[in-house]
């Protein structure tokens, strides 16, 4: 049976690990080399790392600490960050990338989907879109206002254009710790067949079990709760497995004992 | 030493690393002379099969490839590379496999399950040969189409996703895994050691 993965996401200011709340104030939390080495060590189902000012900043992804951070993975590592062309992509798997997430570039050409997937096959291509209610409806927030565009819409376009997986970040909830907006994801993966990683507001495992209870997602992501509380990704795991959802529990997990 | 065939698909870095870390001298490499000095080839791959065979193709390496494994050098496909043993590919039209097992490569059925199956899923072993030692048998699986073996007894092991899809392969000196080993943390590293182990 596949296992709900539970996924940290590293996010990148260009020189060290930040984190925001709803997007705005990028706080330091750390090196991500080391990050990337203690996830490893837990045995985590896959690592997610992005740069999130490379496009607004117009640079690339630093590769050098991106290949640093994938050398100390035995996981998947998903990277994104200013990926616009095929060359940024072929320059991120060959150092070891298993997936790529677009964000700018989806919303700006949505033609390089179909492209993309067509060289890398859906499998690596991972679109990224954060998602905020505005007057009641889920629109697509992006740095460029004047991109504006039904999240709902954006998301059904970019599974006809062949993107592997989603990556749904909520912009009110991202680092409030408050618990996921169960209704935005029930919205948005209502008529969605391809898998979805949901993200924003997690700041206890009961968050988690809260949301899969309501919502089939394949994947959860968190930042928050792994950067400032004693929470780990296997405290996470065990809180989804008491609601009898599947996910991967190693024996030494459990002899390490459970935060709750 | 292993040769890990570079054609231009994808995670070559990721299995050198694994091997790396497993003491295992390995070499990235398309060269005649350096696979044929090599123990073992490991034909990794992310992408699609079509474009996978016209750059095997383009490289001259179809039938010197062919070749090796009728030699008897243990060969071990990963992903793409374990769909590539097939005799046709169906993804982007029909396209001539490796063929070194019989069978096609075909969509995963449709079930309610989003496709691709991406994540960590549970194999079901068939034929035990290289899966000694493992502490757990969940593998990270990424992929849309699969391997669809015609005999029962070239399949070594399934994994359950709606149906019952083939997660390895197996034939004389041929490997295939539908997983990828290298990104599989333990379990994975153990299949990658047991592979090498049962050819040393």
């Amino acid at each position: 049976m596949l296992k709900i993965r539970v996924i940290p996401t590293l996010s990148f200011n260009g020189f060290a690990l930040v984190k925001t709340k709803q997007f705005e104030n990028p706080r330091m939390v750390g090196n991500p080399t080391q990050v990337a080495r203690v996830y490893n060590s837990r045995n985590v189902d896959e690592l997610v790392f992005v740069d999130i000012f490379a496009s607004k900043q117009k640079r690339k992804i630093n590769l050098a600490v991106v290949k640093q951070v994938i050398n100390e993975c035995f996981m998947p590592v998903t990277i994104g960050g200013g990926v616009d062309s095929i060359d940024d992509i072929n320059n991120l798997l060959k150092i070891g990338a298993d997936k790529v997430v677009l964000k700018s570039v989806a919303l700006k050409n949505p033609n390089f989907i179909r492209e993309a997937v067509k060289i890398f096959g859906s499998q690596c291509i991972v679109v990224s879109v954060d998602v905020k209610s505005v007057n009641n409806e889920y629109k697509v927030h992006h740095y460029d206002s004047e991109i504006n565009r039904s999240a709902i819409e954006f998301i059904k376009e970019m599974e006809d254009l062949g993107a592997g997986e989603l990556f749904v970040n909520d912009v009110k909830n991202d680092g409030m710790m408050n618990g996921f907006d169960v209704e935005l994801f029930s919205i948005l993966c209502r008529n969605i067949k391809i898998p979805v990683i949901a993200s924003g507001g997690a700041g206890k495992p009961e968050h988690f079990s809260d949301l899969l209870e309501k919502v089939n997602v394949t994947g959860v992501a968190g930042a928050s709760i792994f950067h400032y509380t004693q929470f780990t990704p296997f405290d996470i795991k065990y809180a989804i497995n008491q609601i009898n959802l599947p996910v991967r529990l190693f024996d030494y997990h459990l002899s390490e004992g459970v935060n709750k | 030493m292993v040769a890990i065939i570079d054609y231009g698909m994808g995670n070559v870095a990721s299995v050198q690393k694994a091997l790396h870390f497993l003491k295992i001298d390995s070499k990235v490499t398309s060269n005649y002379e350096d696979i044929n000095n090599s123990k073992y080839i490991i034909l990794p791959g992310v992408g699609s099969f079509r474009q996978a065979m016209e750059n095997l193709e383009k490289r001259k390496l179809v039938s010197f490839l062919k070749e090796k494994v009728e030699e008897g050098k243990p060969f071990l496909g990963i992903c793409l590379g374990m769909q590539l043993l097939a005799e046709r590919g169906h993804e982007d039209g029909l396209t001539a496999g490796l063929g070194f097992i019989e069978g096609d490569v075909i969509i995963i059925p449709k079930t309610d399950l989003p496709v691709p199956h991406i994540g960590w899923n549970n194999i079901t072993i068939k034929i035990p040969q290289y899966f000694d030692n493992l502490k757990d048998n969940n593998f990270y699986f990424v992929h849309s189409y699969f391997f669809n073996a015609k005999n029962i007894n070239d399949i070594s092991a399934t994994v359950k996703y709606g149906n019952d899809l083939v997660a390895v392969v197996q034939k004389n000196n041929v490997l295939g895994t539908q997983f990828h080993p290298e990104k599989s943390q333990t379990s994975g590293l153990q299949v990658l050691k047991n592979f090498i182990d049962a050819y040393a």
